[in-house]
């Protein structure tokens, strides 16, 4: 079987030497100076939490650190996920989502003191409102970055890249946001942290969408 | 017809990557069966399946960037060539729903039967496989549809030759039954 001629024809017009990009794993490193600016700039920009000399500065830092890296790692797998024939099964997709989702769920729990440290009642919603509008928007550089790196690719199934490096840059940024924010109540966690980082996926999702059309 | 290997699909995927057309040519002779037959699977119309057969090598030049050189090139192109019909299959949705619109407004619906009855064929094979057990289903798929060899098939699922052999055998029959 040979090329129909007009096709022959387009391609020979168009062939340029390519260089293939380099793999998932390797293009998701450029999101790590993006990932430790977030996490050392969000503390410096405000301040420490308050209980770090109880609970230490490895235990801090070290979770934190720990989260930033799953997040780059998330990211890594959403480049790949932007490959052809190279996209994760739904069991590994929804296994990435899920445990994704549970760290800034575990992560207060493993770097507190206890589990309910609340806000007072009065300042709950002002320090809602600013861990989660903080931590959407230290988000944002990474996910224009993750963005970027996957529309060079080809994600075939672009609402799933997007969906991972939207989780992926949500957890960087949440990530710093712990090093600032010392509060494990629930209520705070889900509708403040786990908040920004849905909508992290959110806009990944759509940066993704729309980058498609293009 | 014996399938290349996919040492020399590599080799030759490399090769174009570099900018030279006889690469392409000799992947076009390489896979442009095994992808005919695949999208002639999925869309059932021989005229169609030509095209995006074309459209598939098109895709194919666009993205060649994202070939990563030591992996399998099959994989990459078949993805492609599975999206490319997924976006065929969209346009001919809405097509189809254009047709309903017009039909409707012109009272002649007559024009829209044979769309619909070609959209009920797939939607038959395509419940039978969804009966089909998930593991024979993949081998079924991979070696029927896409053209995979068995042990092509063993090697990505990590199983045995003859387990290859027997998921694909049992999928087949077990789709077979379905469709009776």
């Amino acid at each position: 079987m040979s090329a129909p001629n007009a096709l022959r024809d387009l391609v020979a017009r168009d062939l340029a030497p390519a260089r293939p990009l380099a793999p998932p794993a390797v293009r998701a490193l450029a999101l790590v100076p993006i990932a430790a600016a977030i996490v050392a700039s969000v503390p410096a920009l405000y301040e420490l939490r308050p209980d770090l000399p109880s609970i230490g500065a490895l235990r801090a830092f070290g979770f934190s650190i720990a989260q930033a890296i799953a997040g780059v790692a998330i990211v890594a797998a959403a480049l790949r996920e932007s490959v052809p024939g190279r996209q994760w099964p739904l069991a590994q997709v929804i296994a990435l989502v899920a445990g994704g989702l549970l760290m800034p769920l575990l992560l207060p729990g493993l770097a507190a003191q206890a589990f309910d440290v609340a806000p007072p009642p009065a300042g709950a919603v002002p320090v809602g409102v600013a861990c989660f509008r903080t931590s959407a928007l230290a988000a944002l550089p990474a996910l224009a970055a993750s963005a970027l790196l996957s529309a060079r690719a080809f994600p075939l199934r672009p609402a799933v890249a997007g969906a991972l490096y939207g989780l992926g840059a949500g957890l960087i940024a949440d990530a710093g946001l712990r090093l600032w924010c010392e509060f494990s109540a629930p209520a705070h966690v889900l509708a403040a942290h786990l908040g920004a980082v849905i909508l992290s996926m959110a806009l990944g999702v759509a940066a993704a969408l729309v980058s498609r059309q293009r | 017809m014996t399938e290349p290997h996919h040492d020399e699909l590599e080799a030759l995927m490399c090769e174009y990557l570099a900018g030279r057309i006889e690469a392409f040519d000799g992947l076009y002779a390489a896979l442009g069966t095994r992808l005919r037959a695949y999208l002639l699977s999925l869309c059932r119309d021989s005229s169609v399946a030509d095209d995006l057969l074309q459209e598939t090598f098109l895709q194919m030049h666009r993205s060649r960037r994202t070939y990563q050189p030591g992996r399998p090139v099959a994989p990459w192109v078949f993805a492609i060539a599975r999206h490319v019909f997924l976006m065929h299959r969209r346009g001919s949705a809405r097509r189809v729903r254009f047709l309903e619109r017009v039909a409707a407004a012109v009272g002649a619906d007559d024009m829209m039967r044979d769309d619909r009855r070609a959209l009920a064929d797939v939607d038959a094979v395509r419940r039978a496989l969804r009966a089909v057990p998930a593991d024979q289903r993949r081998a079924l798929v991979l070696h029927h549809v896409e053209g995979w060899s068995f042990a092509e098939i063993a090697d990505r699922l990590g199983i045995r030759l003859n387990a290859a052999k027997t998921r694909a055998f049992r999928g087949m029959r077990r789709m077979r039954e379905q469709l009776k």
